[in-house]
């Protein structure tokens, strides 16, 4: 007879499970991590938190072990005098190099080690600061700049903006939400007051419709996208409007495809609709808002028929959305980079908000604007000041009232001048104004538009300190790297899309002499005359909320393992999720009208396709932590273009074969991927793959108001691979590499 | 809607009408050891472990049955716990000889059961040395042991009504019956996209990780 065999396993016994949070997306899904006495990861499992209420995605799930990848950087790294003058040191970062990877696609320590030699702390941080110093004596403090993360806390990112201000003494402080929803947050901020989500996720569960515009949340907000979903088993209709098939269509009343560029087209012709069939809420018009009577004139001449020649959507179709949406008795809306990655990004935004002052659903459950944030903590670091134009807590710096007190509470003085974006400090540093950089945890060289132009801004720099866990693409060009900690090795509370502040707790060591990178920063400051000094990161954070009111009422203690939203009113409440139910903090809400706009680097002969860029399910931004994950890595191992199969039969390219892919500033070889999702005479490019770099394409160009770049419009010539590529470019930049 | 009273295990207990007895239990702090239910999803009662006694003819499963005015329920009569040894020795008959769960996150609820049950000899056929159902490993993420399987739906459920990505299904009959992918196509050909919910919520070694666990490199 058989006999039971307890097969337990003897580990399991010893594991810990730490409730922290997911280290990827703006959900913040909550989680334990399973790990042992040595830190080893052995798993994930979702937790019961405000926004995932125990759900989890493929990242999330299966994308810890980065943290424990063999390249990890275990001590400062300082280059090499022979590596000198400064270039990429790989090969997929140096110019005219694209094509089949080898496997992992990461970049090769073989090709780049030998440039950098390790150094005790003491002397990389003496390089570090002195290297900064140096340029701030000779080139003054506005040749500095730093790019913070929005992969870090709100301690490391408060902290950040507080050394670039205070101690390298300029308003130059960045991040990449200057690549993400710079232009939404600026067109809230104009329109309503407030730059955060006026509504969770989780409540379109009581919204008779939501709006789903220029986003893809079933790959980049996946577990938000099963509530959506959740909601639509259960009567909401969700009414998408993309560039390309979202996967969530399947799950959409309705889905209209509207042509690149074409949005503010679109959402002006249903504001049309709805004030010409009168669904717009004239109670909600006249006690909360102002500027309605310019928004009807400006809507006026974007008929349905109008706007069927502008956006290639039927007129009836427009009509139709118009009508479901005017007719709901709430509304809410989300939308992501395919609203504000534009030059019009703003305008598209814009619209978005009069669409949901116009038909008064803001301010009730089932109600509300939600862009939808990428990093886990992108509105963390922008409420932390990590944003050249703004104090923790949105306080402008421009504001002489403000500065004065934060010049009382920082105890320095403070720069007057305002500072410059992401973009701009790239374009600044070709232009010989910014000389030196500070970059903790971001990879410009890879998220940043045109990189040929990168490549060169980083080439020029006198001073390039990167702190960061690999050697990054960026890091390629430092003369000083900094090994710093994983999400999983650090505590530090993170802000997610819904304003939910939780903490991240850590469950194992950083690797070798790999520090903290608070105290990276903490050491630095000392080094340059500042004392700073914190007990530990919760000092840090009643700082910033002392710092911000914003965050009023939030201690590590309240926060606990669940987190609360923010603003929170008092120290016993959960903070509070549908915000602006009696007023706006402007008082009353503006409509702000906008006209459709050009976009530059349009299609002509020599370039026909439109290629739109973004992100994909298993991978994030640059990849450097998701190409460093076994399970993501072997999922998604490589790029794929996507080629509508109308497009791909004329021009004699088949699933899977390769490409060559030109735009007017660079071309890369990419297999193709031929699918029905793209429209035709559109393209679709990931972002994430060093070898296929998507931004080697894009242009440069930025929306005026909220500096983002058009990363969702350029004009490029797809071919087959036995094409020759049009005879490269020399290389302008000399590289150490040779 | 009014409340209902009634009696679990001599404990008087007052919860809304609707509510199932199991989820009553829960209530006055009262396990009742169940396989395919996860408080998460909808109640399917098909495993029959979590049956109880209410003094009718046949014993209904806790995790379906709504409360009713002055029910006295009864989980832990001798009739129960012989019911519930013999349905876990059945489930235990043809299960692989080591638990794939116990080896990756350590938390086999049926080997939970049989430990909680103290089940020794297992007196029933093993099915599986003439009709092995197979394994799939073709995602890189998820491993799949249908010998481990015991049709739970807890899978179906997470996958279709927590995370509405729609992939897993039933197919086949008798004891070729199992959990299936698309158009019974292997897991890692389908339009899974691996959020491991399924994983989550099985109870067996049926749905389990692929090893991750890396060694440090500092
Ligand atoms: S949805 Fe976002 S936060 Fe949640 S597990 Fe996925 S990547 Fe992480």
């Amino acid at each position: 007879m058989k006999q039971f065999a307890d097969s337990t396993n003897a580990t399991f016994s010893d594991l810990t499970e730490t409730a922290t949070l997911c280290p990827y997306c703006g959900v913040g899904c909550a989680l334990n991590y399973g790990s042992d006495s040595e830190g080893v990861i052995h798993y994930a499992k979702g937790r019961d938190g405000a926004s995932n209420a125990g759900r989890l995605c493929v990242k999330g799930r299966y994308g810890f072990d980065y943290a424990a990848h063999p390249q990890r950087l275990t001590r400062p790294l300082i280059r090499r005098d022979d590596a000198y003058p400064r270039g990429p040191l790989s090969t997929f970062s140096r110019a005219n190099s694209s094509g089949p990877r080898k496997p992992g696609g990461i970049v090769d320590y073989a090709e780049v080690l030998p440039h950098f030699r390790e150094a005790t702390w003491e002397e990389a941080l003496e390089r570090a600061a002195s290297g900064l110093a140096k340029v701030r004596d000779t080139h003054g403090a506005h040749a500095l700049a730093g790019f913070g993360s929005a992969k870090g806390s709100n301690e490391e990112a408060y902290l950040f903006q507080k050394f670039i201000r205070t101690v390298l003494g300029t308003n130059n402080v960045d991040h990449c939400t200057r690549l993400c929803h710079a232009s939404s947050v600026y067109a809230l901020i104009e329109g309503i007051g407030s730059g955060a989500v006026t509504n969770v996720v989780r409540d379109v569960e009581n919204a008779e419709v939501a709006v789903i515009a220029g986003c893809n949340p079933t790959a980049n907000h996946p577990v938000a996208a099963s509530f959506m979903k959740q909601a639509a088993a259960k009567g909401t209709g969700l009414l998408a409007v993309n560039v390309r098939r979202p996967g969530m269509a399947s799950y959409c009343e309705q889905y209209c495809q509207i042509t690149p560029g074409s949005d503010v087209a679109f959402y002006n012709a249903v504001m049309h609709v709805i004030i010409a069939e009168d669904l717009h809420d004239q109670a909600f018009i006249d006690q909360r808002t102002e500027g309605f009577e310019a928004l009807a004139k400006a809507v006026k001449p974007y008929t349905p028929e109008a706007a069927e020649a502008m956006t290639g959507v039927p007129a009836a179709q427009i009509t139709a959305f118009a009508r479901r949406l005017g007719q709901a008795q709430s509304a809410m809306f989300f939308w992501g980079m395919g609203i504000s990655q534009h030059v019009f990004g703003t305008d598209n935004a814009r619209c978005l908000i009069a669409l949901a002052l116009l038909t008064g659903n803001i301010g009730r459950p089932g109600t509300g604007l939600h862009p939808l944030r990428g990093q886990n903590n992108v509105q963390g670091a922008s409420d932390a000041g990590l944003v050249p134009m703004y104090y923790p807590g949105y306080q402008a710096v421009s504001d002489a009232s403000v500065r004065e007190r934060f010049e009382q509470l920082w105890n320095v003085s403070l720069p007057e001048q305002p500072g410059l974006t992401t973009a701009e400090i790239t374009h600044a540093a070709l232009e010989g104004e910014i000389r030196g950089l500070y970059c903790m945890g971001e990879n410009p060289f890879l998220s940043d538009p045109d990189m040929n132009q990168v490549r060169k801004a980083l080439s020029s720099l006198d001073c390039l300190v990167v702190q960061d866990l690999f050697i990054t693409e960026t890091a390629e060009f430092a003369d000083v790297i900094l090994p710093a900690s994983a999400f999983m090795e650090k505590r530090g509370t993170f802000t997610n899309t819904d304003r939910r502040v939780q903490i991240g707790r850590p469950v194992r060591q950083p690797p070798g002499q790999a520090r903290q990178d608070w105290h990276i920063l903490r050491d630095l400051a000392q080094r340059l005359g500042h004392d700073w000094d914190y007990a530990d990161e919760s000092a840090v954070f009643d700082e910033f909320v002392q710092a911000a009111p914003l965050y009023a009422n939030l201690t590590y203690d309240r926060l606990g393992e669940h987190g609360r939203w923010y603003p929170c009113p008092d120290a016993n409440s959960e903070g509070e999720r549908v915000l602006f139910g009696d007023q706006f903090p402007i008082g009353r809400g503006r409509f702000v009208p906008a006209e459709l706009g050009q976009a530059p680097d349009l299609p002509d002969d020599d370039y026909p396709l439109v290629l739109n860029t973004g992100r994909q399910l298993e991978h994030w931004h640059t990849g450097v932590m998701t190409r460093r994950s076994r399970a993501l890595d072997a999922l998604a191992p490589e790029a794929r273009v996507e080629v509508h199969p109308s497009d791909a039969k004329r021009l004699g390219i088949t699933d899977g074969s390769w490409t060559t892919l030109r735009s007017r500033r660079g071309a890369v070889e990419v297999q193709a991927h031929i699918t029905r999702d793209v429209a035709l005479g559109t393209l679709f490019l990931p972002m994430h793959f060093r070898e296929a770099a998507a931004n080697l394409l894009t242009t440069p160009e930025l929306d005026p108001f909220g500096k983002i770049p058009q990363f969702k419009i350029c004009a490029v010539a797809l071919a087959p691979l036995s094409t020759p590529l049009t005879p490269p470019q020399p290389d302008a930049v000399s590289h150490a590499a040779g | 809607m009014s409340d209902v009273t009634l009696t679990i295990d001599g404990r008087r207990v007052t919860v809304p009408e609707g509510t199932t007895i199991w989820d009553a239990a829960q209530t006055l702090g009262i396990d009742i050891p169940v396989l395919c239910h996860d408080p998460r999803l909808d109640p399917v009662g098909v495993c029959r472990v979590c049956a109880v006694d209410v003094g009718e003819r046949t014993l209904p499963a806790a995790c379906v049955r709504a409360v009713s005015p002055d029910m006295e329920v009864r989980t832990d009569t001798q009739e129960i716990m012989a019911h519930r040894r013999v349905l876990t020795e059945l489930l235990l008959a043809d299960q692989p000889a080591v638990s794939q769960r116990e080896q990756t996150t350590g938390d086999d609820k049926l080997y939970a059961l049989a430990r909680e049950v103290k089940v020794t000899d297992i007196p029933w056929p093993d099915q599986s040395e003439r009709q092995p159902r197979g394994q799939d490993a073709s995602s890189p993420v998820i491993a799949v042991d249908h010998q481990a399987c015991i049709m739970c739906d807890r899978c179906v459920r997470a996958c279709d009504d927590i995370q509405h990505n729609d992939v897993i299904t039933r197919t086949g009959k008798g004891y070729s019956a199992r959990i299936a992918f698309d158009l019974d196509v292997p897991m890692g050909e389908s339009s899974c996209v691996s959020c491991g919910e399924c994983v989550a919520v099985c109870p067996t070694g049926a749905l389990t990780h692929q090893s991750l666990a890396t060694t440090d490199a500092g």
